[in-house]
């Protein structure tokens, strides 16, 4: 049985398509790249995976359940947990509270809740500022809580959408470190970049989308060295 | 421990200091006229705390504290006035009314946002005063329904209304120490991610006009056989303007705030009588002056002066 799998999903805004019948399939404990220009569709994508989005075709199954109508919240208790691209935290509860908020959300009790928050805040060198207001962190700091809401219980699969654009290079090891680690013990991602040396590094398969398409899907190498997709990077810098 | 739960612990013991105060004022308080001005003050409170879980902890604009109040006082004026039943079997039906009511509205604005729940709660506050206001036959209208007492004197009303304000206190600590808590403020600061990480923002937004709801007619059904008379005029959205006020400048958000802000504005508003409605004029611009400058209200401000004693610095940033 396939882990992830979608099915021709398709979004269109206003006639639009800016999801055109995409297929593809995750397999268990993979860390697969989602690339692609600016407007490609990957955010729209994702938002049909975690539910933030109805699609207008094509279904999504998680492990043979198809989860293409459930709700968000539902969702994330199946284990399909999101990182947004614009980060989205609780600004004014503390960077522990955010963290509980995800674990008790995920049905964790009050107890694991704290002990898994504990950890998750040294291992993300958050410890120092788990009592502030997360509406007083710093850009990187938010990105960093937003990325720990995501593991407070092991997801079945975590969607990450830019988590390295814009953050200090510090804080982009840390987030690195734990996602190889993580993939290591054999959690699956599929993690949305821009930044292709990362993607090259990090990624054994990268799937490439343009104008809502799927253009490649393959080892990493061989779709950044797809003429087709370095067609499209060079036509969306022209753009 | 996390943090929010010291922080809600410190607001849930200043409040109790408070009401230990309000407990003992009697015995140098002994003028009837303050016992009652403290006794609506604490009916206000009453409000202030149930719009302020709605508000304040989940952040959603309801406009209809007052009309819930009206509910629950009407809940037992009409089945005393209709059938002669005591105001106490009157409070639970009051208090049921005004939760069932606020079942619907939770659900009517659910999918709204912003201003369209305040507008909407608006136009349900009013709706709701209009049909018991002209609802002649059934409610004798404007002319309002008289209510049986059922003390003889201030002071038992006085310590009935303390004690459910402590109670209803106690009880508003625990669900903000339990997820719940939790998930409001998730709600507040962002539905999206509060959705994402497994929050069903339906159950907990619907849960929490419900309990406002009921807390506010709460408020009503024990004012009821205190005023004894009781008028559509209990659900005008001016006292809805008062609670919330209050709340703004006691500090939203807060396990303090709607007490201490509903003693201060409402005395502070007796003390004003003379000057005629201009008080009003006054509390308006303080709520501007707070909810633009200082969102902690009061309690925020007190806090502040509190981190500037020497000693007491960035204790508030550790964790023990
Ligand atoms: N809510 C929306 N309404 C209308 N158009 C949208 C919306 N979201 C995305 N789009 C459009 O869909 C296309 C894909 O966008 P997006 O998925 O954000 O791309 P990417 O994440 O790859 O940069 C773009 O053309 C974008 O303008
Ligand atoms: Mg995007």
């Amino acid at each position: 049985m396939t882990f992830l799998k979608v099915k021709g999903l398709e979004k269109r805004f206003g006639g639009r398509h800016a999801v055109d019948s995409v297929h593809f399939d995750v397999a268990a404990g993979e860390l697969v790249g989602l690339i692609g220009p600016n407007g490609s569709g990957k955010t729209t994508l994702l938002n049909m995976l975690s539910g933030h989005l109805a699609p207008d075709g094509g279904t999504v199954t998680l492990e043979g359940r198809e989860v293409t109508r459930l709700p968000v919240h539902r969702r994330a208790r199946a284990g399909i947990l999101r990182m947004f691209q614009l980060t989205r935290v609780f600004d004014r509860v503390s960077t522990l509270d955010n963290l509980l908020v995800a674990g008790r959300g995920l049905g964790l009790n009050a107890r694991d809740a704290l002990t898994r928050a504990r950890a998750l805040l040294d291992e993300l060198s958050l410890s120092p500022v788990a009592a502030l207001d997360a509406g007083r962190l710093s850009g990187g700091q938010r990105k960093l809580l937003e990325f720990g809401t995501c593991f407070m219980v092991p997801p079945r699969i975590a969607l990450l959408d830019e988590p390295f654009a814009a953050v200090h290079p510090s804080m982009r090891e840390i987030m690195g470190r734990f996602v190889r680690e993580r993939h290591a013990l054999g959690q699956t991602f599929l993690l949305v970049s821009h930044d292709m040396p990362v993607v090259r590094e990090m990624c054994e398969r990268s799937v490439c989308m343009n104008a809502g398409s799927i253009l490649a899907d393959g080892n990493t190498e061989d779709v950044l060295n797809d003429p087709a997709v370095i067609e499209a990077y060079l036509g969306g810098e022209a753009a | 421990m996390g943090n929010s739960e010291r922080r809600l612990r410190a607001e849930f013991h200043g409040s109790l200091v408070i009401l230990a105060l309000v407990a003992a004022l009697p015995l140098v308080l002994t003028s009837v006229y303050w016992q009652g001005v403290v006794i609506v003050s604490l009916y206000y409170a009453l409000q202030a705390m149930g719009w302020n879980l709605v508000t304040g902890y989940t952040g959603q604009m309801n406009l209809a504290p007052a009309a819930f109040a009206m509910v629950g006082a009407y809940g037992v004026g009409l089945l005393s006035h209709h059938w002669g039943i005591s105001p106490w079997l009157g409070v639970p039906v009051g208090v049921a009314a005004a939760a069932g009511i606020g079942l619907v509205l939770g659900r009517i604005v659910l999918p709204l946002q912003g201003a369209y729940v305040a507008l909407t709660t608006l136009s349900f506050a009013e709706i709701l005063r209009l049909v018991i206001g002209n609802s002649y036959s059934v409610t004798r209208g404007d002319l309002g329904l008289n209510v049986p007492t059922v003390f003889d004197g201030r002071l038992p009303y006085y310590y009935l209304m303390l004690a459910v304000v402590v109670l209803v206190q106690i009880a508003l600590y625990a669900l903000m120490r339990s997820r719940m808590g939790l998930f409001l403020q998730a709600v507040r600061d962002d539905e999206v991610a509060a959705a994402s990480r497994g929050v069903s923002i339906v159950w907990w937004k619907t849960l929490a006009f419900v309990v406002s709801s009921a807390i506010c007619g709460l408020a009503g059904t024990l004012y009821a056989p205190f005023a004894g008379l009781i008028s559509p005029e209990l659900g005008l959205i001016l006292n809805t303007g008062l609670v919330v006020s209050m709340v703004v400048i006691g500090g939203m958000g807060t396990m303090i705030g709607p007490i201490v802000g509903a003693l201060l504005v409402y005395t502070a508003g007796e003390m004003l009588r003379e000057v005629g409605d201009y008080h009003l004029i006054v509390f308006a611009l303080l709520v501007i002056v707070f909810a633009r400058f200082f969102r902690g209200g009061i309690w925020g401000l007190l806090q502040l002066g509190a981190d500037r004693l020497p000693g007491r610095r960035e204790t508030g940033a550790r964790e023990g």
